[in-house]
């Protein structure tokens, strides 16, 4: 069961990362095409507006596959003089703390959506909705929790860390 | 309880969760929300939380940390980072240290075209420490030197750190940056001493190759002769006015990817996997800079950069006892709060305190700055040495942090030299700028 | 109680005195000190600008100020008081937009209750190594721009509109990367542009940049009786007008400075010189006014 999950959530993981990936080859071309636009006096209109609201899609986009890998660092200066139990429990601990987190930045993101559709929010030039961004931002946000979250499951009942496994890269020292 | 008291708790809850290994962004967001929250309410926690989320996820300026990474990933996929530094190694790897001290320089390079540290330590980063690796120089040394090194992106202009001191003092930018024109390139210098002292009595840190010949050293120097080409456009397209410092990010990234497939030395599945690593490490570096803005207005609410600045102005200390605290306040600060956002906490209360003593405003400008530089490698928040633990996830964090403290100690020497002999911030800007 | 007022700026800008001690210093006088306000400068309560209508919707802080051109798509019939021409040069821009408030702008503000509206000084051209004086001298020109109108503005004018951050306009103009900004005289000492601009040019109508200081609604429903009337007294058209002449002292002292460096052109256009600009930009000002369905709201300003 547990492994089946863990399987569906890989693949919205990469998903979601190749999604952040795309966006940022969209910003080298959108960039370059208005740097080179500009020097001919035709620069991109609305140049600013792409640039920042894909951003957010590169922010976040790989933010799940952040935590899966073990990207998120903390201090492990003492790492290795905690008992293996506290190393567990810590870790348990920082990934419901995660999850929790990353669900409130989904909630207030969400919520703030809400005002940008009453407020009428947009680009200043190309007017893109605020909200798209800004509920794209809540949906990496609610995957990322949910990463979390099924690590925790995991390391709470076989002990597996996922980070540690065959395609992580986190730190293993 | 005061405010101040809440904040106190505040940073010390900070310090616990953080040696208790609980991820530093993670730390950072759970503190600054439950503050703001006590301080003040959950609604305008919640309404922190969205708003930092998105600003800065959607930052027209930090858009440089995912471009500059990637940079230098493709810089690496393609084999330009091997051929740099195969040319250095011709050039100065029979010397022990040698590889360090050219990261060194190419760090204050970088710095001429970066206005930030984090993107100078991720850059550098990227492309100098799988190279190191390589000629099996020792990890302390090759993370402590692109950490330490990529601090040189404030000092040396353009700086994104000059330019809020300017905005937030009523200082002239020109003269600022100027001003950080010798200092960088003396703690450029020093930090090279520090290396060749520290392979002087460990030559296993930083072995020396063999001689190469001069022919060898020409070969190697015209491998290098495509990244070295496309860092001095993007400097030069800068100067020119072709881009400005955030786009060199995208013209770099650009450039490197249309050389190696116009060489055939990157196919799309190698960008691919560049583009993805390259936000992978975004997300990281990213949440940790949004978090710290959380910490922001708790310490704002908390009302402490407000009761230190009373205290101190109470105090009638000198020019120079008061320029001692103020930096030792910031280092202080700086191990615990993000750089920038120290500057805005604390600088409209400081200030007006230097005005008064009749400080540089100039000169203090540098100090600070340079003290800035060196908060973002002390622990336990060193958001350089995060950014190069995150570059080189194997290396453990109490690593990095050794190798940095000599480069810190150099630091400290820097801002003694700068205190005693203040004509090396002054004289560029007041003989340029009169 | 101490109400929260979030500024985007430091301590020392223009806002502080006329706005935020200002009403700090009437409500603690009419409320005997029940009633104060505490400034949080330079982005303390939050980063960015553009954010600063939300933070006091959602409560983060309890007023603030801001620009309605950073989020123009809210401010739709506002932003006609920043169109050149608009509103007649001689006539006070508080006094314009409070006339239209009631009828025609408060639906832009939910949830909040404005305490001031105004306008700054007149827009110029602030160049570099090139002078203006003519539409023609613009052709080809790279002019940085903050929004829609602006950027309509400048093609209008046969320049190319180029779109930055505020805090890069001082690197840009200095390579060259533009050739100017179209924006008021204070930020020749706000954004230091005194340090590389070489060249201004007066008397173009070019519009102004519009202003808000908002209250959250909530905080001040929850206000005791004698606070609200202690509130409503301090703000409206004595707190914008506070705020307004202080933009045009500011912008005053800024071109002051800046007429007295020598190294610096301060080029003041003819009638007849202006008369050619009104005309360039005169398609643009009615095609804004027709997408918002501003006429109404337009002549409401103008007190037609
Ligand atoms: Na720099
Ligand atoms: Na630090």
């Amino acid at each position: 069961m547990l492994s089946v999950i863990r399987k569906l959530a890989d693949g919205l993981i990469a998903l979601s990362a190749a999604i952040g990936a795309l966006g940022l080859i969209v910003e080298v071309i959108i960039l370059l095409a208005d740097v080179i636009g500009r020097a001919f006096g035709a620069p991109i209109y609305g140049s600013q507006d792409m640039i920042t609201m894909t951003m957010v899609i590169v922010v976040f986009g790989a933010m799940a596959l952040c935590d899966r890998e073990g990207g998120h660092i903390s201090v492990d200066l003492f790492e290795r003089s905690y008992p293996a139990l506290l190393n567990r429990l810590i870790d348990i601990f920082s990934a419901v703390l995660g999850a929790v987190i990353f669900v409130g930045i989904a909630y207030a993101v969400n919520e703030s959506a809400k005002l940008s559709v009453m407020l009428n929010l947009s680009t200043n030039l190309l007017r893109l909705p605020k909200a798209w961004f800004q509920n794209g931002l809540s949906i990496f946000a609610l995957l990322t929790a949910a990463g979390m979250a099924l690590r925790a499951i995991e390391l709470t009942l076989s002990g597996r860390d996922i980070r540690k496994g065959d395609t992580a890269k986190g730190d293993t020292a | 309880m005061s405010a101040s008291m809440i904040g106190f708790i505040g940073i010390l809850v900070m310090f616990a969760l953080l040696i208790l290994r609980v991820p530093v962004a993670l730390t950072m967001f759970s503190v600054g929300f439950v503050g703001i929250t006590i301080l003040d309410s959950s609604r305008s926690a919640m309404s922190l939380l969205a708003s930092e989320t998105f600003t800065l996820a959607s930052s027209p300026e930090l858009v440089v940390i995912p471009l500059f990474i990637l940079m230098g990933n493709v810089a690496s996929a393609t084999g330009m980072s091997r051929k740099l530094y195969d040319a250095a190694y011709a050039v100065i790897g029979q010397l022990r240290g040698g590889l360090a001290s050219a990261t060194v320089i190419g760090c204050g390079g970088f710095a001429a075209l970066s206005g930030s540290s984090v993107a100078s330590a991720l850059t550098m980063g990227k492309v100098a420490l799988g190279q190191m690796d390589r000629f099996k120089y020792n990890t302390k040394l090759s993370t402590g030197v692109v950490a330490a090194g990529g601090t040189l992106g404030i000092l040396i202009p353009p700086s994104t750190g000059f330019v809020i001191f300017a905005i937030l003092t009523e200082q002239s930018i020109g003269r600022l940056f100027l001003a950080g024109v010798l200092p960088g390139i003396m703690l450029l210098l020093l930090f090279i001493l520090v290396i060749t002292v520290i392979c002087w009595f460990r030559p296993e840190f930083g072995p020396a190759g063999p001689a190469t010949s001069w022919r060898n050293k020409g070969k190697a120097l015209l491998g290098a002769g495509p990244i070295v080409s496309v860092i001095l456009l993007t400097i030069g397209g800068i100067y020119s006015g072709l881009f400005s410092p955030v786009e060199a990010s995208a013209v770099g990234a650009g450039v490197v990817i249309l050389v190696g497939f116009f060489t055939r030395t990157l196919s799309v599945k190698a960008l691919w996997l560049a583009a993805r690593d390259s936000v992978v490490t975004t997300a990281t570096v990213m949440l940790i800079l949004i978090a710290a803005h959380m910490i922001n207005p708790f310490m704002a609410l908390s009302h402490i950069p407000t009761a230190v600045g009373e205290l101190l102005s109470g105090m009638g200390l000198g020019v120079t006892g008061t320029l001692i605290l103020i930096l030792a306040i910031y280092l202080v600060l700086g191990c615990f709060l993000e750089g920038f956002a120290m500057l805005v906490l604390t600088l409209p209360i400081f200030f007006p305190i230097i005005m008064a003593l009749g400080i540089d405003p100039i000169w203090f400008g540098v100090l600070t700055v340079l003290t800035l530089e060196m908060g973002l490698i002390s622990p336990p928040v060193g958001i350089n040495v995060f950014i190069v633990k995150s570059v080189a996830p194997n290396v453990p964090l109490g690593d990095i942090f050794r190798g940095v403290l000599p480069f810190w100690l150099m630091m400290v020497l820097a801002v003694a030299l700068l205190m005693f002999f203040p004509q090396i911030v002054l004289f560029l800007p007041n003989t340029m700028l009169g | 109680e101490e109400l929260k007022f979030a500024s985007f700026t430091p301590p020392f800008h223009t806002i502080n005195a006329s706005v935020i001690e200002k009403l700090n210093a009437d409500l603690s006088a009419a409320t005997n000190g029940d009633l104060t306000v505490r400034g949080y400068h330079g982005g303390e309560l939050g980063a960015g600008p553009a954010e600063q209508y939300i933070r006091v919707l959602q409560g983060a802080a309890d007023m603030s100020w801001g620009l309605p051109g950073y989020t123009s798509s809210q401010f739709g019939k506002t932003m006609i008081s920043e169109l050149p021409g608009a509103i007649p040069e001689d006539m006070p821009g508080y006094e314009a937009l409070w006339r239209a408030y009631d009828k025609h702008l408060s639906q832009e503000f939910p949830g909040t209750k404005p305490l001031a509206l105004w306008t700054s000084e007149p827009n110029i051209f602030i160049m570099r190594n090139k002078v203006i004086r003519t539409p023609a001298d613009l052709a080809g020109l790279k002019i940085r721009v903050a929004g829609t109108t602006a950027a309509e503005v400048a093609k209008a004018l046969g320049a190319t509109p180029v779109q930055m951050p505020a805090s890069q306009i001082y690197n840009a103009m200095q390579t060259g990367l533009i050739d100017g900004v179209i924006t008021g005289a204070s930020t020749l000492t706000d954004f230091k542009l005194d340090e590389v601009a070489d060249a201004l040019t007066l008397g173009a109508p070019l519009g102004r940049l519009a202003f808000y200081t908002v209250l959250n609604r909530g905080t001040y429903d929850g206000l005791s009786k004698d606070q609200k009337a202690a509130l409503d007294a301090a703000s409206g058209a004595g707190l914008s007008k506070s705020a307004e002449d202080a933009w045009l002292e500011t912008a005053t002292a800024a071109l002051k400075i800046a007429r007295a460096d020598s190294a610096n052109k301060v080029i003041e256009l003819t009638d007849a010189e202006k008369a050619s600009f009104a005309e360039a930009v005169s398609g643009v000002v009615e095609a804004y006014v027709d997408s918002v369905d501003g006429a109404a709201t337009q002549a409401a300003m103008q007190g037609k």
